[in-house]
């Protein structure tokens, strides 16, 4: 487009040959002659107005033997720049040859570079490529002429002179002729052409070794992978990485869930065991992964025990979930047997490589996460227009057909619930039983639980209405012993690793069961 | 890109050519007459001679009993030039330098004010341990320096050419000295230092100066003369990339210049054009003395301590971490040849 342009202004209406011609020599022209309307300053181009003077033919052997000595730094300079360029493709070469399995697209490229980078190189040499003057500057500094040269050139404009300009040029020649200028400047080998020499060797080399072999440095890496050395070095390493990455998978995903697990759990409880068992038959139509997820979201559910220890039907949901998270570890087991079963199937010849189980290991992780976070997303409720945990119910089937005392038992779980919150999870059936008769004349003020837990993203708490009237609400006390408390308060959870929180939790009900 | 070339063929009647090389043996026969008085100091003598042809004034710096006193009387004798000293003391007034108005009396008896010539009106002067002086008198010299005149109760008096100052001062007893003012260390050519004889040179010396007769110093050359070798000086041509470098070394000295960090870490001001003036004219007049016909950047490279040390004013920081004006100006001239 531009070509066109600049043919339309050179020759309006026509596109031809002859007017892309002279369009591209108006161009050239005009690229040469910015090239000379440089400053002063700039030496290259201050020089090169010398080769365009006329210089006096006294002069001219002496500019004879400097367009020979340019010749020459010319060709010094190419040699030395294809050389270079040469360099480093051979060290292109060789690497890829080492890695890529294909080297047929790679030798037609680095052909292709091989004479762009020639090109480029031959057309930045020739751009600057010294001058006379510049020439005979190099000239005075390897001879030891003092600068007699260059002026000489530098005033060879001047015809016939007399004076000064006369003594300096015959001085300047008398000495140009006792040096031997050719001399000082021989076409020489570039100083790495040793180590092209030997990279052109080990290129060769390679490539008539991959005419019936594998790339050496991939099999190399997989031959050490392989290796029982190896092996031992990183599987502990890999183990604790995968460990510390569930541990933080679980915790991360802990904290958004805690609204979720909120209004999830009260409508839990608010429901009856025949709700728990359509949710049971759904929660059993669902696939493996989502069973995984459901034992994770059930881990999380069993931190925060107040309503399941304040509501008598909370045990048998904790059966329920307890048989849910079984499934969801039975999943999630049954997903790391897979990958061990495959590992062992391959043998120990056919381990995983370290890479493999890396990636096998995040695999899992990743999948867990967003089905978990969508499973909780499915189970998180908004609050009613009370604020009571119990609107959560309006989505469960059946909720309308659930009798008083299901709906009692849900809001007396709420609030416990809130009771807990307050008095640190802390709640007993005496406590419940005295919220409940209050329930049925006063609104239930609840508050949020697990507030201790979450005290870090505390704006993300679901906020509940909260009554202004003095009296209303009760808070039950009930004798805890400092364990649970510690792990109900997650203050000793951070330590446990996810998948035995179940089990912790469990000793710790197991043991305030027996003792009630 | 201009060059002082010169195109007239002949000065002083002989072709230029000749007048050069006249220039270079006449100048060496006077290094020989110094020679006989001088021991060493092969550079302070080529210094002097070169701001003699070039038209300038040296400022030379040394302790006492180096010789400089006796260097500028022997180069007076040598080129058979009027010769004068004054011994700046601090109560040394302008005056005294100068010359000044007195009442004379004519043949007739009728009295009238004429001017009485001070040492000023010479050929080489001498002006001893010249920042023992008050500014005011020094500052009577910068006219004298520059314009080769005085003025005296509103008349110029011209001094005869050629008029070349020679300065020493001490660096060693500075109290109850008076620096010289910046304007007026540009004014000198060259600042020369003196330094302590080597060895094999000091016996020399004690073999000279303890033994027989003093050696007579003849005349090789006269004012007239040195005034024609001025003219060929200027001459010589100059290549573009010497004054290129020329320029660039003194714009390097400027702290303005953000390109060298070093000057304006270092340096409070720069050199000024006088400096560069002065590396070319010294140039020129090395490259004759050397036997050729152009200025070389060796003669640019050998000529800028003495051009330019005593133009840069280095500033606190510079002293603080001790840099000489001398190993500045060497790491400037390095960069800008690595450059």
């Amino acid at each position: 487009m531009l070509l066109r342009e600049k043919i339309k202004l050179v020759v309006p209406g026509e596109f031809s040959g002859r007017a892309c011609f002279s369009a591209l020599t108006a161009f050239w022209r005009r690229i040469y002659s910015k090239d000379h309307a440089q400053p002063p300053e700039n030496q290259i181009s201050l020089a090169r107005t010398f080769d365009r003077r006329a210089s006096s033919p006294e002069l001219r052997g002496l500019i004879d033997t400097l367009k020979t000595i340019r010749r020459r730094i010319l060709a010094n300079t190419l040699l030395r720049g294809w050389t270079k360029w040469f360099v480093w493709l051979l060290i292109g070469l060789i690497v890829v040859a080492a890695v890529s399995v294909k080297l047929a697209g790679a030798l037609l490229f680095a052909a292709v570079l091989a004479t762009a980078g020639a090109a480029a190189i031959s057309t930045w040499t020739w751009r600057n490529r010294p001058s006379k003057y510049e020439t005979a500057r190099r000239l005075d500094s390897a001879a030891g002429l003092k600068d007699r040269l260059s002026t000489a050139i530098f005033l060879g404009g001047i015809e016939d002179p007399d004076g000064m300009v006369g003594e300096q040029r015959k001085d300047a020649l008398a000495r140009f002729t006792k040096v031997d200028a050719r001399g000082y400047f021989p076409v020489q080998s570039p100083g790495n052409i040793r180590r092209a020499s030997v990279l052109v060797l080990v290129a060769a080399g390679l490539f008539a070794y991959r005419i019936h072999h594998k790339p050496p440095l991939i099999s190399l890496l997989q031959s050490t992978a392989r290796s029982q050395l190896v092996q031992s070095i990183f599987s502990p390493i890999v183990h604790a990485m995968e460990k510390d990455l569930q541990r933080t998978m679980a915790l991360v995903t802990m904290k958004p869930d805690a609204a979720g697990e909120e209004t999830r759990r009260d409508s839990a409880a608010s429901n009856s065991e025949d709700l728990w068992k359509a949710n049971d038959d759904q929660g059993a139509a669902q696939d493996q992964n989502n069973a995984a997820d459901a034992g994770d979201q059930q881990q999380d559910q069993m931190q925060s025990p107040g309503n399941q220890e304040g509501d008598p039907s909370g045990e048998a949901r904790q059966q329920e979930i307890n048989s849910q998270s079984q499934e969801g570890k039975n999943a999630n087991e049954n997903a790391d047997g897979k990958s061990q079963e495959q590992s062992e199937q391959q043998g120990p010849e056919g381990r995983q490589s370290l890479g493999q189980s890396l990636m096998q290991a995040l695999k899992n992780m990743m999948s867990n996460s967003p089905n978990q976070q969508s499973s909780n997303r499915q189970n998180q409720q908004p609050p009613n227009g009370q604020g009571t945990p119990q609107s959560g119910n309006s989505q469960q089937p059946g909720a309308t057909e659930s009798d008083k005392r299901g709906e009692s038992r849900g809001n007396s779980d709420a609030k416990q619930k809130a009771t807990q919150t307050a008095s640190e999870g802390a709640g007993s059936q005496q406590g419940t039983k005295e919220l409940r008769k209050d329930q049925e004349t006063h609104p239930v003020n609840a508050v949020p639980d697990r507030v201790a837990l979450e005290a870090s993203g505390f704006k993300e708490q679901t906020r509940m209405k909260v009554a202004t009237e003095t009296g209303t609400a009760q808070l039950a006390v009930r004798d805890q012993s400092p364990q649970q408390d510690a792990v109900v308060n997650g203050a000793e959870q951070e330590n446990i690793p996810a998948r035995y929180r179940f089990y912790v939790q469990r000793y710790f009900e197991h043991a305030d069961n027996g003792k009630q | 890109m201009t060059s002082s070339v010169g195109t007239e063929g002949q000065t002083g009647g002989q072709p230029l050519g000749q007048q050069a090389e006249f220039l270079a043996e006449k100048m060496a026969e006077v290094r020989r007459e110094i020679s006989k008085a001088i021991v060493g100091q092969a550079e302070v003598v080529e210094g002097v001679l070169i701001a003699l042809l070039a038209g300038g004034h040296v400022l030379l710096e040394g302790a006492p009993g180096l010789g400089k006193t006796m260097l500028v009387r022997t180069l007076a004798q040598a080129v058979a030039l009027k010769y004068s000293r004054i011994q700046f003391t601090p109560d040394l007034m302008p005056a005294d330098v100068i010359g000044t108005s007195v009442v004379q009396e004519n043949g007739d008896g009728r009295k009238s004010l004429g001017f009485q010539p001070g040492p000023i009106f010479t050929n080489l002067l001498l002006a001893d341990e010249i920042n023992r002086a008050t500014p005011k008198t020094q500052s009577a010299l910068l006219e004298a320096m520059q314009e080769k005149q005085v003025t005296v109760a509103h008349t110029s008096h011209l001094l005869e050419e050629p008029f070349f100052v020679m300065a020493t001062q001490n660096p060693l007893e500075m109290e109850g000295t008076y620096p010289l003012p910046e304007a007026q260390l540009d004014r000198f050519l060259f600042k020369l230092r003196v330094p302590y004889p080597g060895r094999e040179d000091l016996h020399d010396i004690l073999d000279r100066t303890t033994q027989g007769t003093p050696a007579i110093v003849s005349p090789v050359v006269n004012g007239t003369q040195i005034l024609e070798m001025r003219k060929v000086v200027r001459t010589v041509p100059v290549a573009p990339h010497v004054q290129e470098h020329v320029v660039k070394l003194t714009m390097a000295t400027h702290p303005e210049n953000r390109e060298n960090l070093l000057a304006s870490k270092y340096i409070r001001y720069g050199s000024s054009p006088r400096g560069a003036q002065t590396l070319i004219l010294g140039g020129k007049v090395r490259a004759l003395l050397d036997g050729r016909y152009n200025v070389s950047m060796e003669d640019i490279r050998a000529l800028m301590l003495p051009a330019l040390r005593h133009r840069i004013i280095l500033n606190f920081e510079a002293q603080a971490d001790g840099r000489t004006p001398d190993d500045l100006l060497e790491e400037i001239a390095g960069k800008l040849c690595a450059k």
